[in-house]
């Protein structure tokens, strides 16, 4: 059961290391679907998916720096 | 014959992501081996390498039942969370926010930890070193068969994706089996960053395909993005590399 239970804990942390990181990402894909789904032309979507992961990996990694120099 | 445009980063992302996860297994088979021999961690690797073998066959065939759209949104997600994962934690160690892995320190570590946990146990010495081995083998191997996937099964590039994977085990067992110690040579966050930033290219790239996007250039827009998530990969570790302290006297 251990075995299991660390695999299973091993497989969430490969997606969800960061809650904020992953809720980010998620919404970010919904705004991007929402986006191409309304029919607006897709490179729109397209461009908000791509600028807002580039703007997602920025913020997390000031985020995670700032909270540790703060220790 | 595969389109190399898409088929080479495939390739080159199982075989880089595929290196980082073995070098990291062999580090842990190496301490059962240290500890107990070399029959338990053979043993541990042999019967976790079966199980992936199993968990591979027995799922790879329900991927042909998904329609591709759906496959390359789903698999697309994931990247994105594992890759942009990946590249922010590589980012951090760049910049040297976080400390840089270290598999003498593991080995260090897992040896004191694997020890002490086999001298509290009389009679199944062998058989908790064998477990150790299994469960690194399986977690680590576990994160290959995912990438090889990922990567692989958008545009049917499932057998090249597993050839990088395989090319990079056999790697990894030739330069362990002449080192005989922990493969401390290995630029690893070097590597980390270099496939978290293929791997959130490709999540881009799949996200966009299962969104129904049609990206400029086909598949050559995976080299764009890997090429813009590098530069703000390096980017923000520059900008949050903590400043030097002067050291008056």
């Amino acid at each position: 059961m251990s075995i299991l239970k660390d695999v299973l804990a091993d497989l969430a942390s490969m997606f969800v290391a960061d809650a904020r990181l992953t809720g980010a990402i998620l919404a970010l894909v919904a705004v991007a679907a929402m986006l191409v789904w309304a029919g607006l032309p897709s490179l729109v979507g397209g461009a908000v998916l791509l600028v807002g992961c580039l703007a997602v990996l920025v913020l997390a990694v000031r985020r995670e720096a700032a909270r540790r120099a703060r220790r | 014959m595969p389109d190399w445009t898409t088929a080479g980063p495939a390739v080159g992302a199982a075989f880089l992501a595929s290196l980082v996860e073995v070098v990291e297994a062999f580090t842990i088979v190496l301490v059962v081996a240290t500890l107990r021999g070399w029959k338990p961690a053979v043993a541990g690797t042999g019967a976790a390498l079966a199980l992936l073998a199993l968990i591979v066959v027995t799922l790879g065939p329900l991927l042909a039942l998904v329609p591709l759209a759906a496959l390359q949104l789903v698999i697309g997600v994931l990247l994105l969370l594992f890759g942009i994962g990946w590249l922010r934690k590589a980012a951090l160690r760049t910049a040297g926010v976080i400390p840089l892995h270290d598999e003498d320190a593991i080995f260090a570590r897992e040896t004191a930890q694997l020890g002490a946990e086999v001298a509290r146990s009389k009679t199944a010495q062998d058989w908790i070193a064998g477990i150790a081995a299994f469960k690194a083998v399986l977690l680590e191997g576990l994160e290959v068969v995912f990438i090889v996937i990922a990567v692989g099964a958008g545009k049917g590039l499932l057998g090249p994706a597993s050839l990088g994977a395989l090319a990079a085990c056999a790697l990894v067992l030739v330069a362990g089996a002449l080192a005989h110690r922990p493969l401390t040579r290995v630029p690893e966050n070097t590597l980390k960053f270099g496939v978290g930033v293929m791997l959130s290219a490709f999540g881009v790239f799949w996200t966009g395909e299962g969104l129904g996007i049609d990206w400029p250039g086909g598949d050559l827009a995976l080299l764009v993005f890997a090429a813009l998530f590098l530069l703000t990969g390096l980017g923000a570790a520059r900008m949050v590399r903590p400043v030097p302290t002067e050291v008056t006297s």
